[in-house]
Protein backbone atom coordinates (compact mmCIF):
# COMPACT_ATOMS: atom_id res chain seq x y z
CA UNK A 1 0.00 0.00 0.00
CA UNK A 2 1.38 3.23 -0.63
CA UNK A 3 2.28 5.89 1.68
CA UNK A 4 -0.75 8.48 0.60
CA UNK A 5 -3.42 5.44 0.94
CA UNK A 6 -1.88 4.51 4.89
CA UNK A 7 -2.02 8.36 5.23
CA UNK A 8 -5.62 8.43 3.98
CA UNK A 9 -6.85 6.36 6.66
CA UNK A 10 -5.87 8.63 9.49
CA UNK A 11 -9.50 11.07 7.72
CA UNK A 12 -12.78 10.25 9.04
CA UNK A 13 -14.48 7.98 6.72
CA UNK A 14 -17.06 10.48 5.83
CA UNK A 15 -14.27 12.52 4.14
CA UNK A 16 -12.36 9.54 2.43
CA UNK A 17 -15.29 8.18 1.07
CA UNK A 18 -15.94 12.28 -0.29
CA UNK A 19 -12.54 13.17 -0.73
CA UNK A 20 -10.40 9.55 -0.76
CA UNK A 21 -10.04 8.93 -5.05
CA UNK A 22 -9.20 12.52 -5.99
CA UNK A 23 -7.04 13.24 -3.02
CA UNK A 24 -5.14 9.54 -4.20
CA UNK A 25 -5.27 10.85 -7.31
CA UNK A 26 -3.96 14.52 -6.88
CA UNK A 27 -0.85 12.87 -4.59
CA UNK A 28 -0.23 10.33 -6.75
CA UNK A 29 1.48 6.88 -6.24
CA UNK A 30 4.80 7.86 -6.05
CA UNK A 31 6.96 8.05 -2.67
CA UNK A 32 6.20 11.31 -0.21
CA UNK A 33 7.78 13.90 0.64
CA UNK A 34 8.50 14.62 4.79
CA UNK A 35 6.44 18.12 3.76
CA UNK A 36 3.59 16.56 1.99
CA UNK A 37 3.08 13.99 5.18
CA UNK A 38 3.33 17.05 7.76
CA UNK A 39 1.00 18.44 5.59
CA UNK A 40 -1.42 15.33 5.00
CA UNK A 41 -1.33 14.45 9.03
CA UNK A 42 -2.07 18.17 9.90
CA UNK A 43 -5.07 18.13 6.92
CA UNK A 44 -6.01 14.79 8.96
CA UNK A 45 -6.12 16.64 12.51
CA UNK A 46 -8.23 19.60 10.47
CA UNK A 47 -10.89 16.97 8.91
CA UNK A 48 -11.43 16.20 12.68
CA UNK A 49 -11.79 19.24 14.06
CA UNK A 50 -13.74 21.48 11.75
CA UNK A 51 -16.95 21.58 12.34
CA UNK A 52 -17.60 23.12 8.66
CA UNK A 53 -15.77 20.11 7.01
CA UNK A 54 -17.31 17.49 8.61
CA UNK A 55 -20.94 19.13 7.51
CA UNK A 56 -19.51 19.55 4.07
CA UNK A 57 -18.43 16.03 4.36
CA UNK A 58 -21.58 14.88 6.12
CA UNK A 59 -24.48 13.51 3.50
CA UNK A 60 -27.15 16.34 2.66
CA UNK A 61 -29.92 16.06 4.77
CA UNK A 62 -33.23 15.22 2.25
CA UNK A 63 -36.35 17.89 2.20
CA UNK A 64 -38.65 14.92 3.18
CA UNK A 65 -39.93 14.52 6.51
CA UNK A 66 -40.79 10.82 6.69
CA UNK A 67 -36.91 10.63 5.30
CA UNK A 68 -35.36 13.35 7.41
CA UNK A 69 -36.59 10.77 10.41
CA UNK A 70 -35.60 7.72 8.97
CA UNK A 71 -31.79 9.11 8.43
CA UNK A 72 -32.12 10.29 12.03
CA UNK A 73 -32.97 6.80 13.10
CA UNK A 74 -30.20 5.58 10.93
CA UNK A 75 -27.68 7.67 11.83
CA UNK A 76 -26.05 6.17 15.37
CA UNK A 77 -25.96 2.52 13.20
CA UNK A 78 -24.49 3.60 9.33
CA UNK A 79 -22.52 7.11 10.63
CA UNK A 80 -20.27 5.66 13.12
CA UNK A 81 -17.30 7.14 10.82
CA UNK A 82 -18.46 10.40 11.80
CA UNK A 83 -17.43 12.41 14.56
CA UNK A 84 -20.04 12.49 17.37
CA UNK A 85 -19.08 13.88 21.11
CA UNK A 86 -21.52 14.59 23.88
CA UNK A 87 -21.38 17.62 26.65
CA UNK A 88 -20.49 14.90 28.87
CA UNK A 89 -17.57 13.20 26.68
CA UNK A 90 -16.33 17.06 26.38
CA UNK A 91 -16.02 17.56 30.35
CA UNK A 92 -14.35 13.78 30.91
CA UNK A 93 -11.89 15.41 27.99
CA UNK A 94 -11.21 18.40 29.89
CA UNK A 95 -10.73 16.51 33.18
CA UNK A 96 -8.43 14.36 31.44
CA UNK A 97 -6.33 16.98 30.03
CA UNK A 98 -6.18 18.74 33.13
CA UNK A 99 -4.88 15.93 35.35
CA UNK A 100 -3.01 14.99 32.59
CA UNK A 101 -1.16 18.72 32.78
CA UNK A 102 -0.94 18.51 36.68
CA UNK A 103 0.86 15.32 36.11
CA UNK A 104 3.56 16.65 33.53
CA UNK A 105 4.04 20.00 35.46
CA UNK A 106 4.73 17.70 38.47
CA UNK A 107 7.41 16.04 36.32
CA UNK A 108 8.75 19.07 34.98
CA UNK A 109 8.88 20.00 38.81
CA UNK A 110 10.81 16.85 39.95
CA UNK A 111 13.34 17.07 36.93
CA UNK A 112 14.11 20.72 38.11
CA UNK A 113 14.89 19.75 41.23
CA UNK A 114 16.81 16.92 40.48
CA UNK A 115 18.84 18.96 37.60
CA UNK A 116 17.92 17.54 34.71
CA UNK A 117 17.99 20.24 32.14
CA UNK A 118 16.96 18.32 29.30
CA UNK A 119 14.10 16.56 30.72
CA UNK A 120 12.98 19.76 32.43
CA UNK A 121 12.96 21.85 29.16
CA UNK A 122 11.09 19.10 26.98
CA UNK A 123 8.68 18.27 29.33
CA UNK A 124 7.64 22.33 29.79
CA UNK A 125 7.17 22.13 26.08
CA UNK A 126 5.03 19.07 26.36
CA UNK A 127 2.97 19.87 29.48
CA UNK A 128 0.08 21.42 27.34
CA UNK A 129 -0.48 20.18 23.80
CA UNK A 130 1.05 16.80 25.36
CA UNK A 131 -2.14 16.80 27.43
CA UNK A 132 -4.40 17.79 24.59
CA UNK A 133 -3.26 14.64 22.46
CA UNK A 134 -3.74 12.47 26.00
CA UNK A 135 -7.37 13.78 26.14
CA UNK A 136 -7.81 13.00 22.51
CA UNK A 137 -9.67 9.79 22.88
CA UNK A 138 -12.54 10.57 25.63
CA UNK A 139 -14.04 13.42 23.18
CA UNK A 140 -12.17 14.28 19.92
CA UNK A 141 -11.51 10.36 18.66
CA UNK A 142 -14.31 8.78 20.60
CA UNK A 143 -15.89 6.20 18.70
CA UNK A 144 -13.02 5.23 16.30
CA UNK A 145 -11.36 1.95 16.68
CA UNK A 146 -8.59 1.40 18.95
CA UNK A 147 -6.14 1.18 16.26
CA UNK A 148 -6.53 4.24 14.66
CA UNK A 149 -6.26 6.12 17.87
CA UNK A 150 -3.32 4.71 18.97
CA UNK A 151 -1.59 5.55 15.55
CA UNK A 152 -2.71 8.99 16.00
CA UNK A 153 -1.85 9.65 18.95
CA UNK A 154 1.48 8.08 18.94
CA UNK A 155 2.42 9.91 15.88
CA UNK A 156 1.49 13.00 17.45
CA UNK A 157 3.26 12.69 20.52
CA UNK A 158 6.02 11.25 18.68
CA UNK A 159 5.88 14.88 16.91
CA UNK A 160 5.34 16.76 20.42
CA UNK A 161 8.56 15.25 21.58
CA UNK A 162 10.78 15.74 18.91
CA UNK A 163 9.71 19.41 18.43
CA UNK A 164 10.38 19.61 22.20
CA UNK A 165 13.66 17.77 22.15
CA UNK A 166 15.19 20.07 19.21
CA UNK A 167 13.58 23.42 20.80
CA UNK A 168 15.94 22.49 24.09
CA UNK A 169 18.74 22.19 22.04
CA UNK A 170 18.86 25.71 20.97
CA UNK B 1 -6.30 42.45 12.32
CA UNK B 2 -8.72 41.23 8.96
CA UNK B 3 -10.90 43.89 7.35
CA UNK B 4 -14.55 43.25 7.91
CA UNK B 5 -15.10 43.16 4.35
CA UNK B 6 -12.68 40.21 3.76
CA UNK B 7 -15.20 37.30 3.74
CA UNK B 8 -12.28 35.07 3.42
CA UNK B 9 -10.55 35.74 6.15
CA UNK B 10 -13.27 33.69 8.13
CA UNK B 11 -11.30 30.52 6.70
CA UNK B 12 -8.33 31.57 9.14
CA UNK B 13 -5.00 29.71 7.58
CA UNK B 14 -7.19 28.29 4.75
CA UNK B 15 -7.84 32.01 3.77
CA UNK B 16 -4.79 32.13 1.32
CA UNK B 17 -4.69 28.77 -0.06
CA UNK B 18 -8.65 29.62 -0.67
CA UNK B 19 -8.23 32.62 -2.30
CA UNK B 20 -5.61 30.70 -4.57
CA UNK B 21 -8.17 28.18 -5.36
CA UNK B 22 -10.48 30.61 -6.35
CA UNK B 23 -7.86 32.46 -8.55
CA UNK B 24 -6.88 28.67 -10.42
CA UNK B 25 -10.77 27.99 -10.73
CA UNK B 26 -11.72 31.71 -12.58
CA UNK B 27 -10.34 30.62 -15.77
CA UNK B 28 -12.39 27.23 -16.31
CA UNK B 29 -12.99 24.30 -13.83
CA UNK B 30 -10.19 22.23 -12.80
CA UNK B 31 -9.38 19.04 -10.72
CA UNK B 32 -7.09 19.00 -7.82
CA UNK B 33 -4.13 18.32 -9.72
CA UNK B 34 -4.51 20.64 -12.13
CA UNK B 35 -5.39 23.52 -9.20
CA UNK B 36 -1.58 22.64 -7.86
CA UNK B 37 0.00 22.65 -10.51
CA UNK B 38 -1.80 26.30 -11.49
CA UNK B 39 -1.42 27.60 -8.43
CA UNK B 40 2.35 26.67 -8.38
CA UNK B 41 2.92 28.91 -12.02
CA UNK B 42 0.93 31.63 -10.74
CA UNK B 43 1.66 31.89 -7.50
CA UNK B 44 4.96 29.76 -6.86
CA UNK B 45 3.36 27.98 -3.84
CA UNK B 46 2.89 24.20 -4.12
CA UNK B 47 -0.23 23.49 -2.08
CA UNK B 48 0.54 20.39 0.25
CA UNK B 49 -2.97 17.64 -0.28
CA UNK B 50 -3.79 18.34 3.34
CA UNK B 51 -4.32 22.09 2.59
CA UNK B 52 -5.89 22.20 -0.77
CA UNK B 53 -8.37 19.71 0.26
CA UNK B 54 -9.13 21.58 3.47
CA UNK B 55 -9.38 24.73 1.40
CA UNK B 56 -11.69 22.86 -1.01
CA UNK B 57 -14.07 21.55 1.72
CA UNK B 58 -14.42 25.19 3.12
CA UNK B 59 -15.39 26.28 0.23
CA UNK B 60 -17.60 23.85 -0.81
CA UNK B 61 -19.09 24.25 2.30
CA UNK B 62 -19.62 28.30 1.53
CA UNK B 63 -20.77 26.98 -2.00
CA UNK B 64 -18.17 29.26 -3.66
CA UNK B 65 -17.40 26.53 -5.55
CA UNK B 66 -18.53 23.45 -6.74
CA UNK B 67 -17.98 19.65 -7.77
CA UNK B 68 -18.84 17.97 -11.48
CA UNK B 69 -19.25 14.76 -12.45
CA UNK B 70 -15.66 13.11 -11.80
CA UNK B 71 -13.81 11.95 -14.52
CA UNK B 72 -11.98 8.70 -14.02
CA UNK B 73 -10.79 9.37 -10.44
CA UNK B 74 -10.81 13.17 -10.85
CA UNK B 75 -13.51 15.73 -9.87
CA UNK B 76 -13.34 18.95 -11.09
CA UNK B 77 -14.59 21.94 -9.32
CA UNK B 78 -15.77 25.07 -10.46
CA UNK B 79 -16.19 28.99 -9.23
CA UNK B 80 -19.94 29.46 -8.36
CA UNK B 81 -21.12 33.11 -8.70
CA UNK B 82 -20.82 33.82 -5.17
CA UNK B 83 -17.74 32.48 -5.31
CA UNK B 84 -16.56 34.84 -8.63
CA UNK B 85 -18.13 37.91 -6.13
CA UNK B 86 -15.72 37.02 -3.20
CA UNK B 87 -12.85 37.09 -5.42
CA UNK B 88 -13.51 39.84 -7.45
CA UNK B 89 -14.33 41.63 -3.94
CA UNK B 90 -10.58 40.21 -2.33
CA UNK B 91 -8.75 41.35 -5.17
CA UNK B 92 -10.22 44.93 -5.17
CA UNK B 93 -9.30 44.99 -1.79
CA UNK B 94 -5.70 43.52 -2.77
CA UNK B 95 -5.38 46.23 -5.06
CA UNK B 96 -6.58 49.35 -3.14
CA UNK B 97 -3.18 47.73 -0.35
CA UNK B 98 -0.83 47.52 -3.10
CA UNK B 99 -1.72 50.97 -4.64
CA UNK B 100 -0.94 52.18 -1.09
CA UNK B 101 1.80 50.31 -0.51
CA UNK B 102 3.03 51.68 -3.84
CA UNK B 103 2.34 55.24 -3.32
CA UNK B 104 4.40 55.00 0.10
CA UNK B 105 7.58 53.20 -1.64
CA UNK B 106 7.11 55.98 -3.79
CA UNK B 107 7.22 59.06 -1.62
CA UNK B 108 10.26 57.57 0.57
Amino acid sequence: MAAAERLLRLYPRAWRERYGEEFLATVGRGPLQMQQMIDIVSGAIDAWSSTEVRGVTRPAAPDDGKERRMRIGLRGVCERGTLRYTRRDALIGAAVMLLATLALSAMVMAARRNGWTTADAVLTQLAFPGSLVLSMPFWLLKGQSWRSQAVLMAGLLAVLLAIAWLASLT
Amino acid sequence: MPRRDDVLAGLGRFSEPALLVLISLADGPKHGYAMTQDIEAVAGQKLGPGTLYGAIARLEARRWIEPLPPQERRRPYRITAAGQRVLRHRLAGLQAVARVGRARLAEG
